[in-house]
């Protein structure tokens, strides 16, 4: 049995994904096609052996749940343990608001931490697209005594997020915040393996002088306490989802061979709701290049640089170029679409002509119809 | 708790005219249509029919059959007083244990797991065909009219008829009369191979037909001639819709075509949902230079080549300059660069490597056939599988 134990971090909607996150949370954006993006954290975890995972969520979570259902997707379905929501409960501050960071969020469900039998805790953000290899963290963890490893990249995940500087020993030095640095450090991916009896103390310690940040408030005082942070480094693909921006080109990068082999590699597949769809159908007269495609779509029209998610029916004539269509939406005859990004369930009528551009993707949101 | 109805599948056929692709595999277990085993279809009928009970009589080959149904959660048949079952050949003490000799022995070496549930009805099913039939129609049809036994029926020409059992029907509606492949059929409603029986009465019909040495223990040749003999009712239900036998490669790459015209058999009928217990993979991808036409295509797949009226499974390969065209590709299956797959089954992870070519478009020859290629295979890169070709596991082409 492992004993460590996930937490996942799911409670976020960061305004800059717009309509994008409406109804849902960045956690339970729907993702390449098939996946939604809480199933990188949740694989990672279960390809490590971790099954005893909690879900930190807060508001806007039906679509999360929607997902997760029992958790039998990844083998978190269990007697003992398995996955469990962690809505806000018990302290009636943190049903108001937004969790204003982490720390806030762990305080929220402390009851929840101080019962975890396991010894370790790997918090892990749901917004994180990447496939970790947490069996080899936890290994480095283990053998070289670390209080805390966070799980690093060469190339940050986010335009903002902290920075490592490791000394020659390997371990963390510094902790710095100002990206403009970012070369000289390890871009942290806010994935921390830590023991459950340090955090709870970080929580009690922030909590006691009212600070919020794990990074700036908690990470950091340890760090210059003399902590021993090791680092991990994750060499393959690592993104942050946080903006639209971000949200178009992270799929786009999907269609790179070498962005796919990392993200899902044969030895520690992504795991998610099992789907029920029919194969995809491609017409006499369909065109496809360069695209992703989940199943029980009918492609009877043009596809380029495209990512189409299940049961989406492109129609004959229409056009789409770059695109990101999400699950059950129509596309009309002769529609030409580019850069456009549809929500679930969207119809498109005939003829309809609709631009953006990689930078500013047009959204059409969730069961609208044009 | 009495059930009203259990199912009992016959998932124990070799499926010998399936010869290579059989070879390591029973034929229920064998991949269909992109995205299914064959025995999907009738678990999924089950389900959809409201049978929560299932036990699937396997014999040959099981391994593979025995992993993938499990439990029956992909079916959601896991519940507390449910499930599938998987009821192999076993041994009792003190008895010398056997095969099962034929359909009605295999039911027969299970009275004891039916008496379990102590059903009031039986539906027996062949893990061998394609079609979606809602059972708990014939099941209402079957109480309604009072019947021993209820056997679906299916109209046929009466050229084929004479390939099948074929079920006289009198005055009344009842069945008067089974003939076993007729030179001279009088009718043209030939058994599917789905009956429905009487719990209590099929059960006295089995221990007398096992203690007949004459008896070859099959309930078309046997159990239902017995029956008519008797006087019993025996009620037969009209089915209308797709259904096929898949028991010769001709028939499997037919079938496997047919899954191109939804007008034929829709599976995307979300009412009736055909489902399946296959690992989650990424969205196919279709590459740059990717040509796909009338075909389908499903999760894990990378087409980098031409695929041309095709029924693609999932994480199958098709490389740059490869074609597959009026083919089936099994899961897993590699088309490599400039290798032409074309009027071919191609088995679950064989690979075919550059510039060899399997099977061709028909001549209108009589020796012309599908060109089959079993599991597990590395056709080497240049070689030739002529039409009508079978390629065995373990073979060296």
């Amino acid at each position: 049995m492992s004993d460590f134990h996930g937490i996942i971090f799911a409670y976020g909607a960061e305004s800059e994904l717009g309509a994008l996150v409406g109804r849902r949370t960045s956690s339970s954006l729907p993702f390449c096609g098939r996946y939604r993006l809480i199933d990188f954290a949740l694989s990672s975890l279960a390809n490590a052996g971790v099954n005893n995972v909690g879900v930190i969520m807060q508001q806007d979570y039906q679509s999360l749940l929607d997902h997760l259902g029992s958790g039998k997707d990844w083998d978190m379905s269990r007697r003992h343990g398995g996955l469990r929501m962690l809505p806000p409960f018990g302290l009636p501050e943190y049903h108001t608001g937004n969790y204003l960071g982490t720390v806030e969020a762990l305080n929220a469900v402390s009851a929840y931490i101080h019962d975890i039998p396991q010894s370790h805790v790997i918090l892990m953000h749901g917004n994180l697209a990447a496939n970790i290899d947490l069996e080899a963290a936890i290994q480095q963890h283990l053998s070289t005594g670390s209080d805390i490893t966070a799980i690093c990249s060469r190339v940050a995940p986010s335009p903002s997020g902290p920075h490592f500087v490791a000394g020659t020993d390997g371990f963390a030095k510094e902790l710095i915040f100002d990206h403009a640095v970012g070369g000289a450090g390890m871009a942290s991916l806010e994935t921390y393996i830590i023991s459950k009896h340090l955090l709870l103390e970080m929580m009690e310690q922030c909590k006691k002088t009212n600070r919020l940040h794990f990074h700036r408030d908690a990470m950091l005082s340890y760090l210059d306490g003399g902590g021993k942070i090791g680092i991990f480094m994750h060499e393959g693909y690592a993104k942050a989802i946080t903006t639209v921006e971000g949200y178009y080109s992270a799929n786009m990068d999907m269609l790179d061979a070498k962005n796919r082999a990392s993200m899902f590699p044969a030895d520690r597949p992504v795991r998610t709701k099992n789907a029920e769809e029919v194969s995809t159908y491609y017409g006499e007269d369909a065109f496809s290049s360069n695209s992703l495609v989940a199943d029980g779509c009918i492609i009877e029209g043009s596809i380029r640089n495209c990512i189409l998610f299940s049961a989406v029916h492109v129609e004959e004539g229409a056009e789409l170029e770059g695109c990101i269509i999400m699950k059950d939406s129509v596309i009309g005859k002769n529609v030409k679409l580019n850069a456009v990004i549809t929500d679930k369930n969207v119809s498109v009528s005939d003829s309809t002509v609709l631009s953006g551009s990689p930078k500013m993707p047009y959204v059409v949101p969730k069961d609208a119809s044009l | 708790m009495k059930k009203t109805c259990i199912a009992m599948l016959l998932a124990g056929g070799q499926g010998s005219r399936l010869y290579a692709l059989t070879q390591n595999m029973a034929k229920p277990s064998m991949p269909f249509g992109g995205k299914y085993r064959i025995i999907d279809f009738p678990l999924s009928n089950c389900a959809n029919s409201g049978i929560d009970t299932v036990g699937v009589l396997t014999q040959y080959r099981p391994m593979q059959l025995n992993a993938y149904v499990g439990s029956g959660q992909s079916w959601d048949m896991d519940t507390s007083d449910g499930g599938a079952y998987i009821l192999p050949p076993y041994l009792s003490a003190g008895e010398k244990g056997s095969w099962f000799t034929g359909t009605a022995n295999a039911i027969y070496q299970n009275i004891e797991f039916i008496d379990n549930y102590n059903p009031e009805n039986v539906l027996i099913l062949s893990g061998d065909h394609i079609y979606k039939m809602d059972y708990s129609l014939m099941l209402k049809e079957h109480l309604n009219r009072d019947a021993a036994a209820t056997i679906a029926v299916l109209q046929v020409s009466m050229e084929e008829a004479t390939r099948f059992g074929i079920m006289n029907v009198g005055d009344n509606g009842y069945v008067c009369e089974f003939e076993e492949k007729p030179a001279h059929p009088k009718s043209d409603l030939a058994s599917m191979g789905i009956y429905i029986f009487n719990w209590p009465k099929l059960r006295q019909y089995l221990i007398e037909d096992e203690a007949d040495p004459e008896s070859s223990k099959d309930f078309g040749k046997n159990i239902i001639p017995k029956m008519l003999a008797n006087g019993e009712k025996l009620w037969p239900y009209r089915f209308s819709g797709y259904w096929r036998d898949v028991g010769t490669i001709t028939s499997l790459w037919d079938a496997n075509m047919d899954m191109l015209s939804p007008q034929l058999i829709n599976l995307y009928d979300e009412s009736w949902p055909i489902m399946s217990n296959w690992p989650a993979c990424p969205p196919h991808f279709i590459g740059e230079d990717a040509e796909v036409v009338h075909s389908i295509v499903t999760e894990g797949c990378v087409i980098e080549g031409k695929v041309e009226n095709s029924v693609l499974s999932h994480s199958d390969v098709v490389k740059p300059g490869a074609k597959v065209m009026y083919s089936v590709l099994m899961p897993g299956a590699v088309i490599e660069e400039g290798a032409v797959v074309e009027y071919a089954i191609i088995g679950e992870n064989t690979v075919v490597h550059a510039g060899a070519h399997v099977g061709s478009a028909p001549d209108g020859s009589e020796g012309w056939g599908v060109a089959t290629c079993g599991p597990n295979i590395e056709i080497k890169a240049g070689a030739v599988v002529p039409a009508a070709g079978m390629i065995y596991t373990g073979e060296e082409v």
